[in-house]
């Protein structure tokens, strides 16, 4: 996964919608370089100075970005992604939720064929505070530079923890949503070995939630391939009824599969610290840090 | 979204999945017609959405028109987790020598479909004995891949050639009907050889729903789940007392365990969901204001992309309506100093984290 460093271009896709042209002007107050939206049929407008394409092989001919933000409504959400992946996009940050399981995994496929990425679908995106750069929704005061690399399935809960984090003092290096829905394109185990790539992080900070075995997957990966840096993972949902679906997609119990406690015990065993709230995180990083200075 | 056992059958008839005669009753008569147009003995299934069905003692056979009689009242007063049945569906028993298991099923975490098939069936999936489990391509199982599973099985003969016939057709359900889960548990193997799915579960993948009207008003819904989803709230139904509402499925679902934690009971899990403004935050107010079993509301913001200063102007003026129950509130984020101004001539009890909202709505009387 190659992520935009600062100044690097970016397209938004869907950019004329209202979320897409919100967005897209919080992002460039962010310093996000957005230099292309793309909107079928809206050729020749702009949205907050961004010239509009009508596909995206003439928003990257254009822009030369690699990387694309997408707010296409689902029913048409595939056929952008194609569009994207065949135009060259080989960062795609899938905003929408609400797309079919079976979408999901035909776009899969075909990324993981051109070599491309797809971070969600039903993610706020991903933030670089010390690059100012932030491809998503998320709000921008939550966030500060520093050391904590922060991956979460819920968007604002993400939000309110990097907001905890920041008001201890623990800023991020950056913060990637790996999306509500039952599909992750992009992986926690695939962010757990990004964030073992970057020096300057020394703290994982997990924020899972009910459903699915993202998170035990994450564990037995942990244990498997060892991992050099601090986790502490926090997951939502302990009191939560079986065979729901509360909000996410993903976030449902099934028989035993899915359940909080088999996270948690999963993240424990593999040597990972779980906090009970999300207020318990920064809590716990501080008592870590006093203990790394003591030895 | 959950089919009831007749729908996931009547959707297996359709892709020539053989099935037990049965037919749906709603009332006692009925339930006796169908009787008497079926063969003899028969089974009178409750048709809940709940699991645990069989143990629960939502499934009863019947010889005679007496035995129908009692198997239908017992049935239709029963409560399994916590639903009452709708109809009943008066099925003709049918004698077996063996019951196996097949689905095809979302496998999250190798993120693909997968077949899931066992020769020792009728138990949960968790619990199969020597299960078989094999991945298909998104454009739905091949020849190769289907003759595979039937080798594992150890299956021959004519019983081969039913099971890969009931396994491309299950298949090809769903796919076209893009189901997250479509299950036979049983798959009988009767005396001759031949197989039918006694029981079938069928799970929808809501969000593909768009694409299939077949669908459309399949259930009947709760008033309050359908009041919210017409309005697009992620809404659950819970038992306890406390309507707890939030922006994010995440943040609400973090809020349920802090209220439990303190050792109160949800009343139902409302998610806003994102950039929501004052109508909405109205809208979502009033609605867990109706719930019957709520006496108290807890509401839960981290404001981003929804305005706190939007959600204390829906709160305040569905108050300024009247009748409001007492509410708990922890508004934080962007703009939450103007937010708590405008709330501060109302009763909202505003806290400034998320633990003290929770604590006071759980402990005030």
């Amino acid at each position: 996964m190659i992520l935009p460093r600062r100044g690097e271009p970016v397209i938004v896709q869907g950019i004329t919608g209202r979320y897409g042209s919100l967005h897209t002007k919080l992002m460039l107050q962010y310093g996000t370089k957005i230099a292309a939206g793309v909107t079928p049929g809206k050729g020749g407008e702009s949205v907050e100075g961004v010239p509009v394409f009508n596909t995206v092989k003439e928003a990257v001919s254009m822009s030369h970005a690699k990387s694309s933000v997408l707010f296409v409504p689902a029913q048409f959400f595939y056929d952008a992604a194609e569009e994207a992946i065949v135009a060259g996009v080989k960062l795609l940050v899938a905003i929408t939720e609400h797309i079919p399981i079976r979408d999901t995994l035909k776009m899969l496929d075909l990324a993981k064929k051109r070599s491309a990425t797809i971070i969600g679908p039903n993610t706020p995106g991903v933030i670089i505070p010390s690059q100012g750069v932030k491809l998503g929704i998320m709000p921008a005061t939550s966030f500060k530079p520093g050391r904590v690399a922060l991956f979460s399935r819920s968007g604002t809960l993400m939000y309110e923890v990097a907001n905890e984090l920041s008001r201890n003092g623990f800023g991020q290096s950056l913060a990637l949503g790996v999306g509500g829905d039952p599909i992750n394109c992009t992986t926690l185990n695939q962010c757990v070995d990004l964030a073992q790539g970057l020096q300057e992080t020394k703290e994982v900070v997990i924020v899972g939630e009910i459903g699915g075995d993202a998170e035990e997957r994450l564990a037995k990966h942990i244990l498997d391939n060892g991992f050099s840096k601090r986790v502490v993972g926090y997951i939502a949902g302990r009191h939560a009824p079986r065979e729901k679906r509360m909000g996410h997609a993903g976030a449902i119990i099934y028989g035993n599969y899915g359940t909080a406690e088999s996270k948690i015990k999963a993240l424990k065993d593999a040597g990972a610290e779980v906090a009970m709230t999300p207020m318990e995180i920064p809590r716990l990083l501080m008592r870590r840090s006093y203990r790394q200075e003591r030895t | 979204m959950k089919l009831f056992e007749y729908q996931a059958k009547e959707l297996l008839k359709e892709y020539g999945i053989p099935i037990p005669r049965s037919e749906l009753a709603r009332n006692l008569r009925e339930a006796i017609a169908a009787f008497r147009r079926l063969p003899h003995p028969v089974v009178l299934k409750s048709q809940v959405l709940a699991g645990g069905r069989g143990k629960a003692g939502g499934i009863l056979a019947a010889s005679n028109e007496e035995q129908v009689t009692e198997a239908f009242a017992k049935i239709v007063n029963l409560e399994i987790g916590g639903e009452r049945p709708s109809s009943v569906l008066v099925e003709a028993s049918v004698p077996h020598e063996a019951e196996m298991y097949l689905s095809i099923t979302l496998d999250r975490g190798a993120r693909a479909f997968v077949v899931i098939s066992s020769k020792a069936g009728g138990v949960e999936v968790e619990s199969l004995k020597g299960r078989v489990v094999r991945k298909i391509s998104n454009r739905g199982i091949t020849k190769a891949e289907a003759r595979s599973v039937a080798k594992k099985l150890h299956l021959s003969g004519e019983k081969r050639g039913r099971f890969l016939r009931i396994l491309a057709n299950l298949e090809r359900l769903s796919r076209e009907k893009e189901c997250e889960l479509a299950e036979i548990n049983p798959l009988a193997v009767t005396k001759s050889g031949g197989l039918k799915a006694l029981d079938a579960k069928v799970i929808l993948d809501d969000n593909a729903l768009f694409r299939h009207p077949e669908f459309s008003k399949l259930h009947p819904e709760d008033e309050f789940e359908g009041e919210a989803s017409r309005q697009g709230f992620a809404f659950v139904r819970l038992e306890g007392n406390i309507a707890v509402v939030g922006n994010g499925a995440g943040l609400v679902l973090s809020t349920l365990d802090l209220v439990a934690d303190a050792g109160g009971n949800p009343a139902c899990f409302l998610d806003l969901g994102g950039g929501a403004q004052r109508e909405r935050v109205e809208a979502a107010v009033n609605l867990v204001n109706k719930l019957p079993n709520a006496d108290r509301i807890l509401v839960n913001i981290f404001g981003g992309i929804t305005r706190t200063t939007d959600v204390a102007e829906g709160i305040k003026s569905v108050i300024e309506q009247g009748g409001m129950k007492p509410i708990y509130a922890r508004i934080s984020g962007a703009e939450e100093r103007e937010a708590r101004e405008i709330l501060t001539k109302t009763p909202v009890h505003l806290y400034p984290s998320p633990l003290e909202a929770v604590e006071a709505a759980v402990r005030s009387q």
